[in-house]
Formats: structure tokens, C-alpha cells, sequence
């Protein structure tokens, strides 16, 4: 979990790290469910440690995590606005993939079309869950739209193995 | 083979399709053998040309093959005189189309009603059934519209209630989401996928990767023959926060 | 010279294209133009033959005759002699003797059939003029089968001939019978002389009116109004006063002096005949009216003028039918011709896209239109002009009497231009409303296939869904173009109209025959042309009928692949594609008997006879089932299309 989404969750208001974990899961929608607890808590140690984050005791509850009221320091400020002003992307990691491709074939070591096949059946089987996922939210909620991207993503990647698998038919018709 | 052949709603062995002669003969469909199960909703995919949609219309009694069988709960369809397969389509079978084909002059509730209308039901019967099935998707607020006052989506999910009006066996879809943007792709599919749960067995032909992902069975057909089969169980919920870089 | 050749292939391709389209547009132009060719060879017929024949014969430009008169005296033959010598006479022939009676040939026993199918009692009327073996200066009969008079030869006049079926060789009968004024009512007659003539010719001649209205003094019915006028001269009729019968209906024949004297008991009873021949041929009327006396003594006078115009009276119904049969006919090509200019609009909007697509200017596309219309046109021309010129012979028989009623009626330059420039303009007509739309409607909209969306007609929809499946499509294709509804029911509207004009003018001349005794030689023409247009007319609608269900067919092939795939049988497919005919014929059909009624009765003006109820009423049911007949097949090949190819052709 990136430091700056927590941190960004808590530009709105100071807020308890389970308050700050219902408002993922409500972004996220079934996609949080793979979200560790403690893993926000983690998070919010750490960054209260950069001074970026304050903590005050929960008046009501012990010394728990979960009862702290978790703030934004000027820092932290500083670094939300940072972050939003951001273009950072992940890259998709195609490369590895054909790479694998290029060496099997050249080995010898496997058919690259089987390959396509099996990876295709993977991602087809992602985009299924995926799918299946988005069909059980609501229409417009945060998470569906999270979860178009996932599809729209796995389309791409689909597509660009129907290419592979073009690609590589013809170089086994040539041989 | 046989306790599969006896469960299977459809089935098609050997099939082919030719046009053509000598030089010119295209082979659109060659040599496919297919079982769908009833409730299974199966995919074939494959780019434009390989013989999808012929296949499609071979299975729907819409063309007929040069060879090979093809039997809709148990009968042979393969070799039914055309009023026969009129017959049967009316009752056997749904046509959803890329194009809709929903006719321009007649409201949403007129055209789904016309199936029902086609297959001698009462006017009233048919009204009522075509106003439950448009309400089924989505569209009761829309019955008295007209096609051209539809979006995409709408009057796709208007041709599938059609295709529903006589609760056919199997509904075959030909590129359903083809002409549809990404919403109105997620409306039908949404559709299909609460016809799935329903237990209607449903045969759709597309390249569009997200439809395919829906089905039981995905079947990939190249130059009019079936080239590989994927049943895609589901998989965890776990792995989709792998693919949005959730984890760790 | 690219673009002529580019032109050229993409105007052959696409009337290549829709081969059936292309010959159905071929053939509708086609009747009209042979419709129109047909009207323009007929007109200016009737004046034409007569012309011939007075020259051909050095026909008189005046007849008179002169006969006895009972109670009166005998034929005023000094009078006649007089007028050969009257002033602006140039040359006579005669006087001839002349005597009326009756015929009978070997095959009329007691009764015979008229060739109306009536029996008829007893023989027929006749004058028979005796003439000279030679030839006369004026009027010398042509002679059409064999020769001229000789003594026991006969030679009859052709129109004649023909109404009897008489030829050359055959023998035939003359009698004639006295009668004796016994009182003031009463009268007795008997036969006098009976004589049988070998028929040796058959000859045309213009010196008399044609058959059955042949007339010498003093037996002219024309002529009748003038006498009651005259004052008797002479002792008034006192009984026992004896005079030859006057022959009714009759025709005419020619034998030699001799002959027709040795036909009447005693010279007085002959009539005479001068032909006379004058300077100034026009002012004939003038003539009879300087010379004509009015009373009965004195000759009869008859200008070559009022001698043609009973000639043309022959064909006077003939033209009447034809001319009316002819407009029935052009507004029926018009109405198909329409259908499918507006069928192949959609299609040529499409292609007019594409056309401008590729970088076509809208002359180019209109140029391509233009060029295939203009193929279709001048093939249709050449067509009908045939079409017309062949079918001429069998409407324009200028009735036997007269010469030039063999051979083809000659094509004139103006027939031709003027039936070219038609189809011409029909075809520029269908060019100009897709080369406008051309070049206003902008390519991307053309390209969309956007042709006129189907009409909605929320009620019949309605109506429809409560019919069987069959007729539930039939209405609903006829609800989708209204315009094509409409055309097709005044299609029909317009063939029932003629159909029972056709048969309304039956009744009447039937009527007529039997109140006048049913001889009449004009009724056999006059049915012919009758015959022949219903025929065409009946034609002309039936292309119609396949014209706009192979358009419906075309145009609906898209939902009727639709219903098909939603599990309409072809059957029930094309009996809808029929039954979308059938509603619109069943309009028309009821529309046009009135019309048809309304319209003979502007035609003929005066008493009319009603055709029977019956034929009146089965005139509706035969024209559905004919159309449900006809319309079956273009619509079976339209509903047998595979759906599947349809369907999907959309995308190809």
C-alpha cells in the first residue's frame, strides 16, 4: 500500500485508521478485500514516524492503534499535493513476455503458440473474475470504475496476445 | 461420449459450410463439432471472417450446412424443410445481432411482442409478455419508444427480450456488443449474465474479449474450424488485487 | 474520355446489378411508349383511308340519285341528266340504273348469324347498281379479289362482302318484291324477280356510304327529314299505288345494266345514280346546296364530304375507345414507372454516396444515372415503337369498305421523335429527383444508407398484430410505404375503371344491336379495340402489380429475413409480401367500378347500358385473385432469399 494514498485519504478530515479503511474499501470494493488489516496500521506508523502523520489517543479507548485519531502534518500536506501533481504510471511489464516468447522459440524449449494459449487462458480467466466483480457493484459506484480499468487493461493485454499469436503462427508457417 | 451426447441441447458434428466452386470455394465453416449443455453459456471467438457468425446461423436453422449434423434437443435440424425450421425457430430459438435489427417503424414493446405474434399467441399474451420481458431488462419505462430513440444499449437489450418472447432453448448471439461502447457493452453483459444465473443456454459468437470472458467455455475458431477450448473456471477474488499493484 | 468510359462501366454495372429491376423499368416504359405509338399511328387514321380509296376510284364529289316515288311518279332521270350539265360540273359517269331488294347467299337458310353471334332472320338489304363493263371516268370501284361486272357476274362491295362472307365465286341471290298500297295502312308485298349471280369481284368504292347505310333515292334515310319538310308534288298516294320494297340495312353490289334492269318488273321501278365530278371538289357541300331540291321528285344530292364522314363514323367508336384506353394506359405506365424510379431511389442514394465517396462530383453521379436511364429509355422506345407499329394492324382496320386496311400503318419521323423524346423524358424524370438528392444530400448522410425511413402507422400495427401471422406481415409491409399503397390501388383503380368502361360499352353496343337488329359492321371493330385495350390494360396492371411487389420485396427483404429468423415461414413471408398487394387491389378494384361506370358515361354521353350486375360484381374477386396469382411469384423469390445472407449483408 502506497504512503500517499493513506496519506491523501486523510487530507479530508483527521480520522481513525478504521475510518481510513472504510473509505478504501469503498473505493476499491471488492478489490480491498485483499487488503491487510494491519497493513494500514503499517502504513500510518511509519509515516507518522517521517512527520508527516500526527496521532492523538482516542479519549474513549486504550493505547490501540485502532483508537487513534491520525492527522496530516504541514509535511504531510506538503507531500499530498505533491502526489496529486504526479504523472506517474505503471509500466506494463510486456517485455518479460516476450522475451519468453523470442526465447522458447529459439531454444526450442516450448511451442510459443502454447504459451500464448496458456497465458491467454489466465487472462481470460482474470478477466472473467474481474468482470464478474464489476457486474456485482452497484452501476456507478467507485469500485466499478476501478474495476472497467482492470477489464479494459486485460482487453489490451488480450489483444496484444491475439497479435503474439498471429505473429508467431506466421513465423511456424515460414519454417 | 455418449452419457454427453444424451445431456447436450445442441450439437453439431462434422459440420461445414461451403460457398463457391472449384478455385473460388470458401470453406466458411469446416468440420466443427460442438456440444453446449443446457443452461452452459458458451463463447466462440475469433476474427472476422474465420465463420463465426455462419456457424451461428448453421446452429439457429437460419442457413443450411453442406454436411455434417446438427440436432437441437435431439432433433436433427440439418435436414428440415424450411417451414420445419421456421417452426422451430420460433420456439427453439432466440436471435440476438450485432446490427439489432430491430425493425425502425415499430415501438420497443411491438417489436418484442412480435415473435409471440409470429407464433400465434394473442395479441394480449403477446403484449404482456413482451412488457414483462422488457421490464426483465431494464427497459419498461421505454416499451413505447421507438428504435431510433433508443441508445446502443437499449435497443440491444430490446432485440434480447425479443429474443426471449418465446422462452426459447438456447439464445445465439452474433456479436452482440459489436456496435456497442463500453457502458452499453456492460448493460448487455450484465444482461447476459443474469440470463446465465437464470439458466437460459446461451451461445454467443464475438471478438470482443469481455463478452468471452463471461461464457462457461471459450472456444477460439480460425479459417472455419474450432482451434482451441478453454473452460474458465472462476478463479480468486485474491489475484484482482494483484492487477491493480493492491498488495504489499 | 475516361470519364465517358467511367461513366459507361458504372452505369452498366448497376443496371446490371438489378437485372429484374432493370427490365421491369424496361418493360413499363416500354407499354407506355407502345401505348403512345399506338395513339399517334391512330390518329389521322380514319381521314386517310377514305383519301386513298377517292383517289384510287376517281371518286365522285358528288352522287345524286333519283328513284320513283309512290304516289308520285317515277325517277326524275331528267333531272339528274340536268345536273350533269349544271354549272362547276366538270365530268360524270352515268346515269346508272340502280334497284333495291334483297340478297341471300346459299348459307342463309331462313336465318343466319350476324357477326355479333345473332341469328337473324330472312336476307339482307341491297342496291345493286348497274354499270357499264368498262370503266367509268369517275368512280371505278377497285376492285380487291377478282373482276369487274359481267352479265350473271356480280361484284360486291367489300365491306359488304365481308359483313356477308361472301367471295369471289360464291353465288348469291337477288330478289325483289313489289308491294301494293291495298288502304291507307295496309300494304302487300311479294317477291317480283328472283335471280342468282355468281360473285365474279369484290371491290371498294367512295361513291357510297358504307355498309349497312348504302342509300338511293328515294329510299335515304338521311334523307327522310327533307322529305317530311317537302311538299308532296302531284296528286297525293290513292291507293293501289305499287312501288319495290326498300331494302333495310343494305349494301351494295354492282351488275351490268342489263342485269338490274331484268331485276324489276317494268322500267319505273328503277332508281338512277350520277357521279359527278366537279371543278372545285371542295366546295362539293356548296354544290349539293345550290342543286339539292326540296322535294321529293328531284334527285338527291350526297357531297363526297358527308360520304366520308359516315366512313369515319365507322371508326369514330373505335378512336373513342382507343383514345380513352390510351390515357388509362399512359397513366398506368406512369404509376409503374413511378414505383420503381421510387424503389431504385433508395438504392441509388446509397450508391450516389459512394460514388461521391470516392471523389465523384454530383454531374458524374447524375451523369451515371442519366446514362443508365437514357439505355433503358432508348431500349424502351425502340421497344414500344415496335410494340405499337405491330399492334396497329389489328385496332386500325379502317373497316373493309375502303382501301388501305392491309399492310402496317406507315411509322412517320414526328411518331417516332415524339415517342423517343417520351421515354426520354420519362427517364430524365427518374434521373432528376436522384441527381438533386445527389447533390444536396451530403455523402456521409447518403453513406449512412439513410433512404426514406419506413412510415409508422401506429394503427395499423395495432389492427395488424390481431390478423394471422400472414396478413399481420402483408400489412405491415403495405403500412411501411403508403405512397406505393396508394399508387398500387390507383393502379388498379384505373384497370377495373377501364375494365368495366370495356364492359359497360359491351352492354351498350349489344343494346344497341338488338334495338337496331344487329348487323352492324362497325360493332366487330369497335369490339376488337375494345378487346385488345382491356387486354393491354389488363396487362400493363399486372406488370404493375409484380413491379411493386418485387419493389416491396426489395425493400422489405431486410425485415422479411428479420421475420424469418424470428420464425416466419417463407410461406407466410410471401403470402404477406401477396397480401400487401391484395389490400390495396381490393381498393382499387371496388374505386374503379364506379369510375369506370362514371367515365363510359362521359364517354358515350348519351343512354348507356349498365353491364350486368354479376359481371359488375365478379369484376372484384377476379381482379384479387388474378393479382394474388401474379404477385406471388416475384414474392416467393423475394421471401426465399436466404435470411442469413441478409441479414448479415449488411456488414459485408
Amino acid at each position: 500500500m502506497q504512503q500517499e494514498v493513506v496519506l491523501a485519504m486523510l487530507a479530508k478530515e483527521p480520522s481513525h485508521g478504521y475510518q481510513l479503511r472504510a473509505r478504501l474499501r469503498d473505493a476499491l470494493g471488492p478489490l480491498g478485500d485483499a487488503m491487510n488489516a494491519g497493513q494500514i496500521y503499517v502504513t500510518l506508523t511509519r509515516l507518522e514516524k517521517a512527520g508527516l502523520v500526527v496521532s492523538e489517543p482516542s479519549t474513549t479507548g486504550a493505547d490501540r492503534p485502532d483508537r487513534k485519531t491520525y492527522a496530516l502534518t504541514a509535511a504531510g500536506q506538503q507531500r499530498v499535493a505533491e502526489w496529486l501533481a504526479e504523472v506517474g504510471w505503471p509500466k506494463p511489464d510486456l517485455a518479460e513476455f516476450h522475451l519468453k516468447l523470442v526465447a522458447a522459440a529459439a531454444a526450442g524449449l516450448a511451442d510459443p503458440l502454447t504459451i500464448v494459449d496458456a497465458q491467454r487462458r489466465e487472462l481470460l480467466r482474470r478477466l472473467r473474475d474481474a468482470q464478474r466483480a464489476a457486474m456485482a457493484e452497484p452501476g456507478r459506484s467507485d469500485a466499478a470504475l476501478l474495476l472497467e480499468g482492470i477489464v479494459l487493461r486485460l482487453q489490451a493485454d488480450l489483444r496484444w496476445l491475439e497479435a503474439c499469436e498471429q505473429n508467431w503462427t506466421g513465423r511456424g508457417s515460414e519454417s | 461420449m455418449n452419457t454427453m451426447a444424451d445431456t447436450a441441447l445442441l450439437r453439431a458434428r462434422g459440420v461445414r459450410k461451403e460457398y463457391g466452386k472449384g478455385e473460388g470455394l470458401v470453406r466458411a465453416v469446416d468440420g466443427v463439432d460442438l456440444e453446449v449443455d443446457p443452461g452452459e453459456t458458451v463463447a466462440v471467438m475469433g476474427p472476422s471472417g474465420c465463420g463465426k457468425s455462419t456457424l451461428l446461423h448453421l446452429l439457429g436453422g437460419l442457413d443450411r450446412p453442406s454436411g455434417g449434423e446438427i440436432s437441437l434437443a435431439g432433433r436433427r435440424i440439418d435436414q428440415m424443410g424450411e417451414k420445419a425450421l421456421a417452426r422451430m425457430r420460433r420456439t427453439a430459438v432466440g436471435f440476438v445481432f450485432q446490427a439489432f435489427h430491430l425493425m425502425e417503424e415499430l415501438t420497443a414493446v411491438e417489436n418484442v411482442e412480435l415473435p409471440a405474434l409470429l407464433a400465434g399467441r394473442s395479441p394480449r399474451a403477446a403484449r404482456r409478455r413482451a412488457a414483462d420481458l422488457l421490464d426483465r431488462v431494464g427497459l419498461a419505462d421505454r416499451a413505447r419508444f421507438l428504435p431510433s430513440a433508443l441508445s446502443g444499449g437499449q435497443r440491444q437489450r430490446a432485440a434480447i427480450a425479443r429474443a426471449l418472447s418465446n422462452e426459447p432453448l438456447v439464445v445465439l448471439a452474433d456479436e452482440p456488443t459489436g456496435n456497442l461502447d463500453s457502458a452499453a457493452t456492460a448493460e448487455v453483459l450484465r444482461l447476459f449474465d443474469s440470463l446465465h444465473e437464470g439458466g437460459q443456454t446461451l451461445v454467443i459468437v464475438t471478438h470482443d474479449e469481455r463478452i468471452a470472458a463471461t461464457a462457461d467455455r471459450l472456444i477460439s475458431m480460425r479459417d472455419g474450424a474450432f482451434v482451441d477450448e478453454t473452460r474458465l473456471t472462476g478463479g480468486t477474488r485474491g489475484q484482482l488485487g494483484a492487477l491493480v499493484g493492491l498488495e504489499g | 474520355m475516361g470519364r465517358v468510359l467511367l461513366v459507361g462501366r458504372l452505369a452498366a454495372r448497376d443496371l446490371r446489378r438489378r437485372p429484374v429491376e432493370a427490365a421491369l423499368l424496361l418493360i413499363a416504359i416500354t407499354a407506355a411508349a407502345a401505348t403512345l405509338t399506338l395513339g399517334l399511328v391512330l390518329h389521322g387514321m380514319t381521314n386517310d383511308p377514305y383519301q386513298r380509296t377517292r383517289q384510287a376510284t376517281a371518286g365522285p364529289d358528288v352522287v345524286a340519285s333519283a328513284g320513283p316515288n309512290p304516289g308520285i311518279g317515277q325517277a326524275d332521270l331528267a333531272g339528274l341528266r340536268a345536273l350533269t350539265d349544271a354549272p362547276g360540273v366538270v365530268d360524270h359517269s352515268g346515269p346508272y340504273p340502280v334497284v333495291g331488294g334483297e340478297l341471300e347467299t346459299d348459307g342463309m337458310t331462313g336465318s343466319r348469324r350476324t357477326p355479333r353471334g345473332e341469328v337473324v332472320g330472312g336476307a339482307a338489304g341491297v342496291w345493286a347498281v348497274g354499270r357499264d363493263p368498262a370503266a367509268a371516268s369517275v368512280d371505278r370501284p377497285e376492285l380487291i379479289h377478282g373482276g369487274w361486272v359481267r352479265d350473271g357476274g356480280v361484284v360486291v362491295e367489300a365491306g359488304f362482302a365481308d359483313a356477308l362472307g361472301v367471295g369471289v365465286g360464291d353465288r348469291i341471290t337477288l330478289r325483289t318484291r313489289l308491294c301494293e298500297i291495298r288502304t291507307s295502312d295496309g300494304r302487300d308485298c311479294r317477291v317480283v324477280t328472283g335471280r342468282s349471280f355468281r360473285v365474279v369481284g369484290v371491290a371498294v368504292t367512295a361513291a357510297a356510304r358504307p355498309y349497312p347505310d348504302v342509300c338511293f333515292a328515294p329510299f335515304c334515310p338521311w334523307f327522310a327529314e327533307a322529305m317530311e319538310n317537302a311538299q308532296p308534288q302531284g296528286p297525293p298516294p290513292d291507293g293501289n299505288e305499287r312501288f319495290l320494297e326498300d331494302p333495310v340495312e343494305p349494301g351494295l353490289v354492282w351488275l351490268t345494266g342489263p342485269d338490274v334492269r331484268g331485276l324489276v318488273p317494268a322500267a319505273e321501278y328503277l332508281s338512277y345514280v350520277v357521279n359527278l365530278k366537279l371543278a372545285d371538289p371542295t366546295d362539293a357541300r356548296g354544290f349539293v346546296t345550290a342543286n339539292q331540291a326540296s322535294t321529293i321528285g328531284p334527285p338527291i344530292l350526297e357531297s363526297w364530304q358527308e360520304i366520308r364522314d359516315e366512313h369515319d363514323k365507322m371508326v369514330q367508336d373505335q378512336q373513342r375507345v382507343l383514345r380513352t384506353g390510351g390515357w388509362l394506359l399512359g397513366l398506368l405506365a406512369v404509376a409503374g414507372v413511378a414505383v420503381l424510379v421510387g424503389g431504385r431511389m433508395a438504392d441509388q442514394t446509397r450508391r450516389v454516396g459512394l460514388i461521391k465517396a470516392i471523389g465523384g462530383t454530383p454531374s458524374l453521379v447524375a451523369a451515371v444515372l442519366l446514362a443508365e436511364f437514357v439505355v433503358v429509355a432508348l431500349l424502351s422506345a425502340a421497344a414500344g415503337l415496335a410494340a405499337g407499329w405491330l399492334a396497329a394492324p389489328l385496332l386500325t382496320d379502317p373497316g373493309a369498305g375502303l382501301l388501305g386496311s392491309t399492310g402496317a400503318p406507315s411509322l412517320t419521323l414526328s411518331t417516332v421523335g415524339m415517342v423517343t423524346a417520351v421515354a426520354l423524358g420519362v427517364a430524365a424524370a427518374a434521373t432528376v429527383v436522384p441527381a438533386l438528392r445527389a447533390a444536396r444530400t451530403s455523402t456521409v448522410h447518403a453513406l449512412a444508407d439513410a433512404p426514406r425511413p419506413p412510415r409508422r402507422t401506429p394503427r395499423l400495427i395495432a389492427i395488424s398484430a390481431r390478423l394471422p401471422v400472414p396478413l399481420l406481415l402483408g400489412m405491415r409491409v403495405a403500412a411501411r410505404r403508403p405512397r406505393r399503397v396508394v399508387l398500387s390501388t390507383v393502379s388498379i383503380a384505373i384497370t377495373v375503371s377501364g375494365i368495366v368502361a370495356a364492359l359497360a360499352a359491351r352492354a351498350t353496343i349489344h343494346q344497341d344491336a338488338q334495338l337496331v337488329g344487329g348487323t352492324d359492321p362497325s360493332i366487330e371493330p369497335a369490339n376488337k379495340v375494345l378487346l385488345v385495350i382491356t387486354v393491354t390494360l389488363a396487362a400493363l396492371a399486372a406488370v404493375n402489380a409484380i413491379v411493386v411487389t418485387w419493389v416491396n420485396a426489395l425493400d422489405n427483404r431486410h425485415s422479411s429475413a428479420l421475420a424469418r429468423a424470428l420464425g416466419a415461414t417463407p410461406r407466410q413471408i410471401s403470402i404477406g409480401l401477396s397480401a400487401a398487394q391484395v389490400l390495396p387491389t381490393l381498393c382499387g378494384a371496388v374505386l374503379g367500378i364506379p369510375a369506370g361506370l362514371t367515365l363510359f358515361a362521359a364517354l358515350s354521353g348519351d343512354e348507356t347500358a349498365k353491364p350486368p350486375l354479376w359481371q359488375l360484381l365478379a369484376v372484384v374477386p377476379a381482379t384479387v385473385l388474378v393479382v394474388a396469382a401474379l404477385t406471388t411469384i416475384p414474392a416467393r423469390l423475394g421471401a426465399s432469399r436466404p435470411a442469413a445472407e441478409t441479414l448479415q449483408a449488411e456488414f459485408a
